[in-house]
């Protein structure tokens, strides 16, 4: 039987394509030039090409441009020195059909070799569906916090408001001062320069402060950047002291300076410490005292403590209390350390609460720093 | 307004409401003087200081209220104007509770402050008037002998002379010398004015 290799071989091809016309997911065979062998139906019904016009193309011809000019070099640089980017791997990128359209695919790739050939073969689940509600996810997620942290801003009210009449009262009471001694001829330029200048210091005085709560207020996209967490703890303690002070709880800082920087959500970390401040002096009452700290327990984490003399949590209820809807509050919400928590996880750390020395409680924040990400 | 040389302590904690308050004070032609803290004005004070107080309730350390039952404890006399704020609702309750008090919340409309303060200092200098004159009353009475004393009190108790000899079984002659002596004294030329002068004695 002359070409009995030859047609066990066709036949075995056969089966194969079979094989993965029958498949759920876009399959592609390419060679180790990128040059695609095998092109599945589910791959011609996802991409829009028919096998036929495709088999030959470069692969980078499925991929937006911005992927498609490193593709050949990832290959390139697999081939010569077997340095995985994808093989084996598995991850999620980008695919474009051919309309134009670009969309969200999970990739993994198979390495097959036959004799002196190498093939690829690619497997493509779109995974545009998974997106959206991922990003559902996401949204929620974030309308709540977005709600939380109003919520904490309702709580600290009280504080803001006080701290706003001040600069009100001050300017107030200049203009009726400067008007009496103007009517009365007691007022020269000079002078009334002198208190105009006060007033206008006072007024971006009381605009500084709704801008932070503005800040606060404002919904944010979670984007996190690499900074210092002292700056961030510093931003908050501009509001935190505000509400401080009008319920008579002191903050003690105590912050290690030259901290490594981390990857950090500002507004997310400042609603983080804030929820734990406001939760000190709502379970200490007036004349708690507080503590900020944060350091580096090591090169790779970094803490933020939130520490009062109020009478701290029970050891049964240490994990309880970050479970949503928890509280022991009338008019709590039970949602501030939930989110709180989400946000930490989210910056792959973790919260929790020990007994501060003085027996009240110590929320310890730790999260990851930058390092191995940078070279400083 | 009138003058009544007492002096506006204004303790608040914010700078800026200090500052404006003592420049609208002047405008009226009002001494004063400023303290950042409870403790700072503590510190300042000594007995016998007139004018009156403009005091923050909400302070960081020692709050206005607080300040106020050290000064009660002091034997002070200021009048005291507590400034208070919107969320200062309970608090002020809380004050009053504990005693007639004076507010007036920020931000102040200027007449009201001004009269509030013109009517503290005058009350202060009058009740310091009438401690001053209550002061010299009394010693004036150091000065009377005890037969003396007795004839001024039936005296101030309306009796006549007549009646007066039969109590204290003297002759009329001798409660008139001790009458004329008390008089004197008292530095008065009326009974009506000695019955007045007597009243600062009970106090
Ligand atoms: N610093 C603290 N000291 C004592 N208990 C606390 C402290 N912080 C939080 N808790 C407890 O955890 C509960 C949940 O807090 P949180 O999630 O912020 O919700 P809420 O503040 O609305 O109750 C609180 O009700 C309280 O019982
Ligand atoms: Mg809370």
């Amino acid at each position: 039987m002359p070409n009995s290799s030859e047609h066990a071989s066709s036949f075995a091809e056969a089966r194969f394509a079979a094989l993965l016309d029958a498949a759920v997911d876009a399959i592609l065979v390419i060679d180790s030039n990128g040059q695609i062998e095998t092109f599945n139906r589910a791959a011609e019904r996802l991409f829009g090409y028919q096998s036929v016009e495709i088999c030959g193309q470069n692969v980078s011809t499925l991929m937006p441009d911005k992927y498609s000019h490193a593709h050949d070099s990832y290959l390139q640089r697999y081939l010569t020195t077997g340095e995985r980017r994808i093989i084996g791997i598995g991850r999620e990128v980008s695919a474009m059909r051919r309309d134009g359209s670009v969309f969200p695919v999970e990739l993994s790739v198979g390495e097959v070799a036959t004799g002196e050939k190498r093939r690829f073969v690619g497997i493509i689940r779109d995974i545009s569906e998974r997106r959206a509600s991922e990003q559902e996810l996401r949204q929620q997620q974030e309308r709540l916090e977005h709600v939380t942290r109003l919520g904490t801003l309702g709580e600290m009210a009280a504080g803001i408001a006080h701290e706003i009449n001040q600069p009100l009262t001050a300017i107030a009471t200049y203009a009726h001062a400067a008007r009496r001694l103007l009517s009365s001829d007691r007022m020269d330029a000079v002078r009334l320069d002198d208190v105009l200048g006060k007033m206008a210091t006072q007024a971006e005085r009381a605009g500084q402060i709704i801008e932070r709560i503005r800040d606060l207020a404002r919904r944010q996209s979670p984007s996190q950047e690499l900074c210092d967490l002292n700056a961030i703890m510093d931003e908050t303690l501009k509001l935190a002291e505000v509400d401080a002070r009008y319920h008579d709880a002191p903050i003690v800082v105590e912050m290690t300076p030259g901290l490594p920087h981390a990857w950090l959500n500002s507004v997310q970390i400042q609603q983080v410490v804030l929820n734990l401040l406001r939760n000190a002096i709502e379970a200490g009452g007036a004349g708690t005292k507080l503590k900020l700290r944060t350091y580096a327990r090591s090169k790779e984490e970094l803490v933020v403590e939130v520490e009062d003399n109020g009478p701290g949590v029970p050891e049964s209820l240490r994990t309880e209390i970050f479970n949503p809807f928890f509280t022991t509050r009338t008019d709590g919400t039970g949602m501030g350390l939930s989110i709180s928590r989400s946000i930490v996880a989210s910056h792959g750390g973790r919260i929790e609460v020990d007994a501060a020395p003085t027996g009240g409680a110590v929320f310890r924040v730790t999260l990851p720093t930058a390092l191995g990400e940078i070279d400083e | 307004m009138s003058e009544t040389g007492g002096i506006v302590f204004v303790v608040d904690d914010d700078e800026a409401v200090r500052d404006s308050l003592s420049l609208l004070l002047e405008s009226a032609s009002l001494q004063s003087q400023c303290f950042a803290s409870a403790d700072e004005f503590a510190e300042h004070y000594q007995g016998g200081m007139s004018g009156c107080l403009l005091l923050d309730i909400r302070m960081p350390g020692k709050s206005g209220l607080e300040l106020r039952d050290w000064l009660d404890q002091q034997g002070a006399q200021l009048p005291i104007i507590f400034i208070t704020g919107h969320g200062d609702v309970p608090m002020a309750v809380d004050a009053m509770k504990r005693g007639a008090i004076d507010f007036i919340q920020k931000p102040f409309s200027d007449d009201e402050l001004l009269q509030r303060v013109q009517q503290a200092l005058e009350s202060e200098a009058g009740d310091r008037a009438d401690r001053a004159e209550a002061d010299r009353v009394r010693a004036n009475f150091e000065t009377l002998t005890p037969r003396e004393r007795e004839v001024m009190q039936q005296v101030v108790a309306g009796r006549v002379n007549k009646v007066i000899a039969l109590d204290m079984d003297i002759s009329q002659r001798t409660v008139e010398i001790h009458r004329a002596r008390v008089m004197h004294k008292m530095g008065v030329r009326s009974v009506a004015d000695l019955v007045r002068l007597a009243s600062f004695l009970d106090k």
